[in-house]
């Protein structure tokens, strides 16, 4: 019986994974089997829910509203545009939201750059921005992608030890807050992949000339592998389809690369200590290798180290002649840009290093114009009107 | 009560252990789910068998014909067993198959439904099977050498670089599959050495972890695929392979030299090992007989009862019991049908 090519080929074409992958075991069971045995709270995503695949088949719950804005630190402090966006974006779809005064940081770049603590405390600063959103009422979205794989570990520390959960208990008592788990721990990007519909059904920029290279990040889809998003539809399911779905959902035109699964080459601790490691990954084995291959307008990425490292190591490569120089930003602010935010007042492109004018000109977007209002307004700012500009002051 | 054998399944173990059950005077009823005999290595187009590479048609062949020619074997085809009931010596199996249901009393049971090559799509690492045309197992291969038209899937071409990843899916503590598959650096090699011969232009590659070919292997394969086809074995893990131009991109890490490498490839062979098949699972359930925690029928007295299963009057042959090569199928199989013969004559002349 001979096999044509065409055999071989129709036999590989979809994938479907078998129910004895051991691996499809779903955390959720012991999750509420904890809470019925009075280990802690379950905080219950909050309806309306969109259901998505993860990777080894388990469906995850990602609410649409009424969420409690996790945010990132280094976004908020070098990439402010792209927590503008999120906001921005949340708001034009009309979900409602809350932006907690009372939220720490996660504590997770202590972690990485080796300088961290204990089990008992990093997990003890987890179940403590859980239970104040569950005090809040609101659900917690994660905007970091450290923030949101390291949550995924404590989880996982928690749901297997006992003695940590004692011993947070313990802690919790002495701030006086509750032991809450939220049913599911979701990634922004994880909320924009569940709304890319509803968002490209706002979109008024056109993309479909818009080439883009995508890198996920390792803390995304590396940690706690089987809880991270997979779309039979994005690359056939054998790659996270979160930031791709957007992209494609916007019209534009994701093309491949060959390092694609590689790290971004933040690193935490070397990008402190061992900065030039930090851009010769960031630029020799991500950027250089996407415009060798790809020649995209526009990198797009969903973690702050990665929109971080990927942007601002191109100055030093540049400095010795290397192939750089194409934009980096993550794909909130994309999509952000694809329903008619403003590229100063909303994305806060002039915090990016490598240039993203000629993107914005491909978008059809008048920077030129678009600098001019943003100056206008800060303006108003330096004449005193206000501290700082508001909601009101973007549309 | 009836001295009759089920043997379940018609791939080398099974063919193995009806003819010699019939030989030896034996009544045998052989159920097999496809609508031939022959097991995988027919049904997977395997092209030569390791070591001596005779064409596994033939080979085969002989068995099947062996059997055919016994008076004592009924054979069905396109059957699956659906229930047993009774116990040893008086079982009741129901199978099922194109002319509707039947049951069929027999004094004992072999159990030879063999294995499933590992699919690929389940690994941690990201070898892109289902992504890449050029990205295929070692199955897939055998079927090209059998047509003696190995090409690259995306060009037709015959590919100038093509390299084999070992242990795909075996020695793999994330994903279960702890063992090793005993085989697949024996096949990966045979092929290795077919590749060459077929297309004397071509650079094969072999990246294995450790090279595993025990007893005559080592100079029937291991010597001859380096030292007369020049195979080039590398030392190292590969993680990745991704498209890179027109070629694949093969990334993993050098042991050797002790540093990452990147080599591109025309096309690229995984060593799938072997699990369970979909038959061996549902035959533990239905017979109610303990399989080990990988799935593989479980022996009860190892090493030296090879074959009987925590469940008296029913053994177990070949890849049903886990990694298996050819010798161990015959073998097996052999060793099934002597104890499972005694076990029905011993019960006839107590009861007579």
């Amino acid at each position: 019986m001979p096999i044509p090519v065409e055999a071989l080929l129709k036999k590989k074409e979809h994938f479907e994974r078998g129910p004895h992958d051991r691996r499809s075991e779903d955390f959720h069971h012991e999750l509420f089997e904890l809470e019925e045995q009075g280990e802690w709270i379950v905080q219950r995503a909050p309806e309306p829910i969109v259901p998505v695949n993860t990777k080894f088949g388990n469906v995850k719950k990602v609410p649409k509203a009424h969420l409690w804005h996790h945010k990132s630190c280094g976004q908020c402090g070098h990439i402010p545009g792209y927590s503008t966006s999120i906001f921005w974006v949340m708001r034009k779809l009309g979900y409602d939201y809350t932006d907690p005064r009372d939220q720490t940081s996660c504590t997770a770049w202590n972690y990485y750059a080796s300088a961290t603590s204990n089990a008992a405390a990093q997990a003890a600063v987890a179940i403590r921005n859980f239970a104040t959103a569950y005090e809040s009422g609101f659900f917690p979205l994660i905007h970091c992608g450290t923030s949101y794989g390291h949550y995924k570990e404590v989880r996982e520390e928690l749901l297997k030890h006992p003695e940590l959960r004692a011993q947070v208990r313990e802690i919790m008592g002495k701030l006086n807050k509750p032991m809450v788990m939220p049913e599911e721990i979701v990634h922004y990007s994880e909320w924009f992949y569940a709304l890319k519909d509803e968002i490209a059904a706002k979109q008024v920029r056109d993309f479909s000339g818009i080439a883009a290279t995508v890198h996920p990040a390792c803390h995304y889809y590396k940690l706690v592998e089987g809880d991270a998003i997979y779309d039979a539809d994005v690359y056939g399911g054998q790659r996270t389809a979160i930031v791709t779905g957007v992209a494609e959902a916007l019209g534009a035109e994701v093309r491949n690369y060959s390092t694609w699964f590689d790290c971004c080459g933040f690193g935490f601790r070397h990008i402190l200590v061992q900065r030039d490691f930090t851009r010769s990954f960031a630029t020799l084995r991500k950027i250089e290798r996407m415009k060798e291959e790809a020649d995209p307008d526009v990198v797009l990425t969903h973690d702050t180290g990665c929109v971080t490292t990927l942007d601002k190591s191109q100055f030093a490569a540049m400095a010795h002649g290397r192939n750089v120089g194409v934009p980096v930003m993550s794909e909130a602010q994309f999509a952000a840009l694809a329903m008619g935010a403003h590229p100063y007042k909303v994305c806060q492109l002039h915090w990016h290093s490598a240039d993203y004018r000629p993107l914005l000109e491909k978008m059809g977007i008048d920077w030129e114009a678009a600098w001019a209002e943003f100056q206008q307004d800060l303006k108003r700012l330096e004449a005193g009107e206000k501290q700082y500009l508001t909601w009101d002051d973007v549309g | 009560m009836s001295e009759t054998i089920a043997v379940i399944g018609g791939g080398p173990a099974g063919l193995e252990a009806a003819r010699g059950l019939a030989e030896l005077g034996g009544s045998v009823v052989l159920i097999e789910k496809e609508n031939f005999l022959g097991g995988t290595p027919i049904r997977e187009n395997y092209a030569a068998l390791t070591p001596h590479l005779e064409s596994a048609e033939v080979a085969m062949g002989r068995m099947i014909d062996a059997v055919r020619e016994q008076p004592g074997v009924e054979v069905l085809l396109e059957h699956t067993v659906t229930a047993c009931a009774g116990d040893a010596p008086e079982f009741r199996l129901t199978v099922s198959g194109p002319g509707g249901e039947r049951e069929i009393e027999c004094g004992g049971i072999i159990v030879a439904t063999g294995f499933e090559h590992f699919d690929p799509g389940r690994e941690t690492q990201m070898y892109g099977y289902y992504e890449h045309p050029d990205v295929l197992a070692l199955q897939d291969l055998e079927a090209m050498l059998k047509e003696h038209n190995v090409v690259r899937p995306s060009t037709g071409l015959p590919p100038e670089r093509i390299c084999f990843v070992q242990c795909v899916g075996s020695r793999d503590r994330q994903i279960g599959n702890e063992y090793c598959s005993k085989v697949c650096c024996g096949v990966a090699s045979k092929e290795a050495i077919e590749v060459r011969q077929q297309l004397p232009d071509c650079k094969v590659f072999i990246f294995y972890i450790d090279m595993r070919m025990y007893g005559y292997w080592e100079n029937q394969i291991y010597w001859p695929a380096q030292e007369e086809y020049h195979v080039q074995y590398v030392k190292g893990i590969i993680t990745e392979v991704l498209k890179k131009g027109d070629k694949l991109l093969v990334r993993g890490e050098d042991t050797t030299m002790g540093r990452p490498m990147e080599v591109p490839m025309d096309m690229v062979i995984l060593s799938v090992g072997m699990e369970p098949s979909a038959g061996t699972r549902s035959m533990s359930r239905i017979l109610g007989i303990e399989p080990n925690k990988y799935g593989f029928i479980e022996v009860l007295n190892p090493p030296l009862d090879t074959v009987s299963t925590s469940r008296r009057g029913i053994w177990a042959c070949g890849a049903s019991l886990g990694p298996a090569d050819l010798e161990d199928c015959a073998s097996s199989g052999a060793a099934a049908a002597m104890k499972a013969l005694a076990f029905v004559r011993r019960k006839t002349v107590a009861v007579g």
